[in-house]
């Protein structure tokens, strides 16, 4: 029962005609992504995705432990995410899917791997403490482009998020409070964000942010992620039939306009949110100057 | 007439609401079940809800259900008819999927008009079905049993047996039902039936494109075919997906349907 539903006959035929047309189901365009959405809640990293009919939750939590033995500058970060029946009904509790792996396989490559959030900023002290942050992924609903919706989420997360000041006073590690002391951003090196791209009729026809729909009729699909200066720092094809290797060249400008276009919606969330906390938030409180 | 009745699962039918003629029995659609007959203590039908909706009663063809809220969630009731998808087939039956994660139901081989054993469709894994709920069985481990044909005449009334080419989409329940109702009843009305105008309007608008074909289920599917659509075809099979799924996230007024064809039919760039 914990199967995806294939795809009819004549749903598979018609998505594969009808992009020989060049029409898509929702009547997009072959390069445009679905109405992005992303919304902040109450607490910090706490961060809502909807892409299409696509949502997920991203919960960013940080907590001191002790580094990594053979890392002692470095402080901890992990990404979890599990396909919970919450997000499918193809999907089942505690069991892992292959969509599951891949997904998270990708995240932590695009993210984690590329050094998106500097680790070495989050070392309290030497081989001792550090800030251990953790990003949770939660799937709401799911109609295909599971890791570009993800993606976004974690970075806007990251971005978002605010760690609580922690300082070293003669070899003691105290942390304040968030009502102490005003908490820190993370430091973000850059925003990486990943475009998925699927292929149909031997790599003629290529789409990005495929549907549940789409995603069941392509051929295979190639993940690329880039940051806003164009720096590639993950590319991706891991199964289906091949793909010629212009489509990477060709496509990797449309996957740049699109990581430009998607970043450019978040710092527009991030401002709107960080303009609603200005008013009567910690930090008009804790500021020296009033307004006399 | 009276108001109309909101019902909760639970909740007795009153009687007033039923339809009053006693000459043909009284047919119960989905959402409702019967409980108890006519007795010494109570002296009329106990029928009531399984599921939350408006009550609708048709006096015409003394037929009373329950007309669903817009969700997911398909329960199979005898007689509704169903989109279902060729899972796999054994001897004597096809094994369909009507929603995916369910169980499946089954298809008599020889359950199709004028099909014998050797003049049965061949379907495969993958082919689409409109077909009638027969049964559903009672209590734990019950199959429900589906058919192509209307087993008093032989014939498959109303389009029944494979849907072959076309393309299909998934609404809510709550809108399958409606267009269910909207495509049965006829009779020109102003606002359309169950306050939808979108297929009359889509109707008119593709008449020269080659009109549609178009195949309602109740578990929230709809199979649209253009197939005398020539180059409009596939354009045009698109553009009334977008309309019923749009329809079914924004619940539009009639002239709102009408303004949604209109936009939607440009955007599309289809004349009409």
């Amino acid at each position: 029962m914990n199967k995806e539903a294939p795809l009819s006959i004549a749903e598979r035929d018609f998505i594969l005609n009808a992009l020989r047309e060049d029409v898509r189901l929702d009547g997009r365009q072959a390069d445009q992504f679905r109405p992005l959405n992303v919304s902040f809640g109450e607490e910090y990293g706490h961060v809502k995705v909807q892409l299409g009919k696509t949502s997920l939750i991203v919960r960013i939590s940080s907590e001191v432990t002790k580094p990594h033995d053979d890392r002692p500058f470095d402080g901890i970060f992990t990404i979890a995410l599990e396909l919970t029946a919450m997000g499918s009904p193809a999907w089942e509790n505690g069991r892992q899917g292959d969509l599951e792996t891949y997904v998270s396989n990708v995240l932590d490559r695009v993210i984690r791997h590329s050094n998106a959030l500097d680790t070495e900023s989050l070392c309290v002290l030497k081989g001792v403490s550090c800030w251990n942050v953790r990003a949770d992924v939660h799937i709401t609903d799911y109609d295909g482009n599971l890791i570009d919706a993800a993606c976004i989420g974690v970075m806007a997360g990251l971005q978002h998020f605010r760690r609580p000041d922690a300082v070293v006073k003669d070899g003691q590690v105290i942390v304040y409070g968030v009502d102490e002391r005003v908490p820190v951003a993370l430091n973000i090196t850059h925003k990486p964000l990943s475009v998925t791209f699927h292929t149909f009729d031997e790599g003629k026809r290529v789409i990005v942010d495929a549907t549940r729909k789409e995603e069941q009729a392509s051929e295979a699909d190639v993940v690329m992620g880039l940051n806003n200066a164009g720096d590639v720092c993950y590319l991706s094809k891991f199964s289906g039939s091949p793909v010629s290797a212009m489509v990477f060249v060709n496509k990797s400008s449309v996957a740049l306009e699109k990581v430009k276009e998607i970043n450019g919606i978040i710092d527009k969330a991030l401002q709107a949110d960080l303009a609603k906390r200005a008013k009567g938030g910690l930090m008009e409180e804790s500021r020296a100057t009033n307004d006399r | 007439m009276a108001s109309p009745l909101i019902l909760l699962p639970g909740d007795e039918v009153p009687s007033e609401y039923l339809p009053s003629s006693n000459s043909a029995p009284l047919r119960l659609g989905a959402g409702l079940r019967l409980l108890s007959q006519p007795s010494a203590i109570s002296p009329s039908h106990v029928i009531s809800a399984t599921q939350p909706g408006l009550l609708s009663t048709d006096n015409k063809r003394n037929a009373v259900s329950i007309l669903s809220t817009p969700n997911r969630r398909y329960v199979p009731t005898p007689g509704d008819l169903v989109i279902a998808q060729i899972h796999h087939s054994s001897p004597d039956y096809f094994h369909c999927m009507i929603t995916p994660q369910a169980p499946q139901a089954l298809l008599g081989q020889l359950s199709f008009e004028g099909a014998t054993k050797k003049t049965r469709p061949m379907l495969k894994q993958g082919d689409l079905v409109y077909a009638r709920v027969l049964s559903t069985g009672l209590g734990a481990g019950a199959e429900v049993e589906l058919t192509c044909v209307n087993p008093a005449t032989g014939r498959a009334d109303g389009g029944l047996g494979p849907l072959t080419g076309g393309m299909v989409f998934d609404v809510s329940t709550g809108l399958a039902a409606r267009l269910i109702k909207a495509s049965s009843s006829s009779g020109e009305q102003q606002d359309g039936v169950a306050g939808l105008v979108v297929l009359d309007e889509l109707g008119k608008k593709l008449e020269k494109a080659g009109g549609f074909e178009i195949a309602v289920g109740r578990n929230g599917k709809v199979w649209v075919d253009c197939a005398n659509g020539g180059d409009y075809a596939v354009k045009a099979t698109v553009a009334i997906g977008r309309c019923l799924s749009t329809i079914d996230e924004h619940e539009l007024s009639s002239t709102d349907q009408r303004k949604l064809v209109t936009r939607i039919l440009r955007d599309m760039k289809i004349e009409s």
